[in-house]
């Protein structure tokens, strides 16, 4: 079929737009990426673009003998580990016990499950009821509170409800038990919506730096996100890092970073964990939106 | 006679349904987890509303607290005297329509256009590129933010080369941009990942119909007008919907983390005067009464759109 001068003037400018908005969307990033490779005197002056100008890995190297980075890096590695381990074991085996056939009192437990997410409770009782049960500068407040969500749980369900049920059945006769059957056959065959739920979970706890901003004051407990958040937020902080780089380097050494390039650096770091499952994630999350359109 | 007959079914009739549950044991045990989580995290705070009520006193707990003024109404009565309140919410609100009906139409457009390219390498590298932002945290993209927007960033160096008498500027530092930095930011980091569900939706569309309109002679424009939009509509006004609670519910993270001493007096919301006075200053019931008055009418609003939506166009929610 021919195209019209019209049309093929449309795609052209569709192209440059949408090539546009690429250019834009990883511009601020890879210029933090040249940043956090540069040295901090000669970026005071500017002009950085997405390539450094004086190469050096002296920010990165401020950034791992940090104390507190080491700390947060640890805690915010724990986190992520836990509490994607056990919310998928939560979350999972409600979703499983929901979808067994006749199932007394199912409709009950799950609108006991559901009706939260439609209350609004507020900041300030969560945060009551978190020091009522002791978990301020508590590790566990960054396990506990997430090990169920129901959004996820829904879409871990609607997994399952298509899964044929002969297996189930034919396990049953050979006389195994729930539990077995749960881990040993359902578990393996719905391996994609449990990478995908995991992944979210994972994604969810290392970029969240609220829960710490709210519940924890306690330096050992803070995490990478949060460390970032008072980088960002103060700068004198980044700025004393360097210094402290600098000094121990001795006088004659010139202060090669600043503040600014540690900043970057942190950045650089804290996303890499995200920029390396970023390919499965485009997958499965992409996943997971769909299906959770299509099951409202 | 009679009776114990009845009687004896009853009995009969509850015998077989705790047979039932028995025999459902496993399936019980793997949802107790849950409920128990649910019943901590989610249940007991709620009894932490009444604070809203009360002058929440720590040494004497919630129950033991005396009633506000004014039938336990006075903390909602001061949210609407109280300036600094009353600013929050009028921020809260103005920034919430700004970034609602402001951001909507962009995620719909893209959809649209990434939906015309035929390179099937091109549309999937693209789509790649496009939705990576919403993968960092907020803080990560206002760490991007500061270094765009610094004195000797990339953002002055722009405006220096395409307006030699632009004189550098922080608009960081400067209160009346940040609405704008945040209605852009915002874009940036959603726009490509809030068309995934558009772009699923178009791909939907039966692709007669657009053979049956080019016949007819309908050019691409006149297409997307009578078959793309009306065959997506239901998915977006779901997301409308969806997203409507947000005109009183803006992003907490994104503002806490834009705000600077020079910006924050004059751009504080609910969340982050909540988080100040509350958290930080010990304020209880105040601030869970105004959390509890965002909550409330967030939910009211979802309802009611969602309740307009199912008399007008037959999509809803529930």
């Amino acid at each position: 079929m021919k195209r019209s001068f019209g049309e093929k003037l449309f795609t052209v400018i569709n192209t440059i737009i949408l090539v546009l908005l690429c250019v834009v969307s990883v511009y601020p990033y890879l210029n933090q990426l040249a940043l956090s490779f540069n040295d901090g005197m000669d970026a005071i002056s500017g002009g950085i673009t997405i390539f450094p100008r004086e190469f050096t890995l002296e920010n990165y190297r401020t950034v791992f003998i940090d104390p507190n980075f080491l700390a947060a890096a640890r805690v915010s590695v724990i986190r992520v580990i836990l509490a994607t381990i056990l919310g998928l074991l939560v979350t999972y085996s409600a979703a499983y016990g929901l979808t067994r056939r006749g199932l007394p009192y199912r409709k009950q437990l799950t609108l006991f499950l559901m009706l939260p997410s439609y209350i609004p409770v507020g900041t300030i009782p969560t945060y009551i009821n978190m020091r009522n049960l002791g978990l301020i500068n508590n590790f566990w407040v960054y396990i506990l509170p997430g090990l169920f969500a129901f959004y996820n749980m829904v879409i871990i369900r609607s997994y399952l409800q298509e899964l044929p049920p002969e297996m189930e059945e034919s396990a049953k006769i050979d006389g195994a038990n729930d539990f077995t059957i749960m881990f040993r056959i359902i578990f393996p065959m719905s391996l994609p919506v449990i990478a995908c739920v995991a992944l979210w979970i994972s994604v969810g706890a290392w970029n969240d730096w609220t829960t710490t901003l709210t519940y924890v004051t306690d330096r050992e407990l803070h995490t990478l996100q949060y460390l970032m958040m008072r980088l960002v937020k103060e700068a004198e902080l980044a700025n004393s890092m360097s210094m402290q780089q600098t000094m121990s380097k001795g006088a004659e050494v010139k202060a090669k970073v600043t503040g600014d390039t540690v900043k970057a650096a942190t950045l650089i770091v804290t996303t890499i964990p995200i920029l390396c499952v970023y390919p499965f994630l485009q997958k499965y999350f992409i996943k997971g939106i769909n299906l959770g359109a299509v099951k409202g | 006679m009679e009776k114990t007959m009845e009687q004896t079914l009853v009995n009969e009739k509850k015998r077989t349904k705790f047979k039932e549950i028995k025999k459902y044991k496993g399936a019980y045990i793997m949802i107790l987890p849950a409920i128990i989580s649910a019943i901590i995290f989610s249940y007991l705070p709620m009894y932490g509303i009444i604070m809203a009520f009360k002058n929440f006193d720590v040494k004497l707990g919630i129950w033991g607290s005396p009633w506000a003024a004014n039938h336990g109404f006075e903390h909602f009565m001061a949210i609407f005297e109280n300036p600094e309140m009353f600013k929050a919410v009028k921020n809260t609100i103005w920034f919430g329509l700004v970034i609602l009906f402001g951001g909507y139409p962009f995620p719909i457009i893209l959809a649209l256009m990434f939906n015309e390219i035929r390179s099937k390498w091109f549309k999937k590298t693209a789509q790649t590129i496009a939705y990576f932002p919403h993968f960092l945290s907020w803080i990560a993209v206002i760490g991007l933010v500061y270094t765009f927007l610094a004195k000797e960033g990339p953002f002055n160096q722009l405006m220096v080369s395409l307006f030699p008498s632009w004189e550098p500027v922080n608009p960081l530092m400067k209160s009346e941009y940040f609405l704008e930095i945040m209605y852009i930011s915002h874009l940036w980091k959603n726009v490509g990942y809030s068309s995934v569900v558009f772009l699923a939706a178009i791909t939907g569309v039966d692709p007669g119909l657009y053979e049956a309109a080019s016949i007819d002679g309908c050019g691409k424009l006149k297409q997307v007008w009578h078959i793309t939009l009306p065959s997506i509509k239901p998915t977006m006004v779901i997301v409308l919907i969806m997203s409507l609670g947000g005109l009183i519910n803006v992003n907490f993270e994104q503002v806490y983390g834009l705000q600077n001493a020079f910006t924050q007096l004059d751009n504080e919301v609910i969340g982050t005067l909540v988080y100040r006075q509350g958290i930080m200053g010990g304020k209880y019931s105040p601030t869970t009464a105004f959390g509890l008055f965002q909550g409330v009418v967030s939910l009211i609003l979802v309802t009611t759109a969602n309740w307009v939506s199912k008399k007008v166009t037959d999509q809803s929610i529930w």
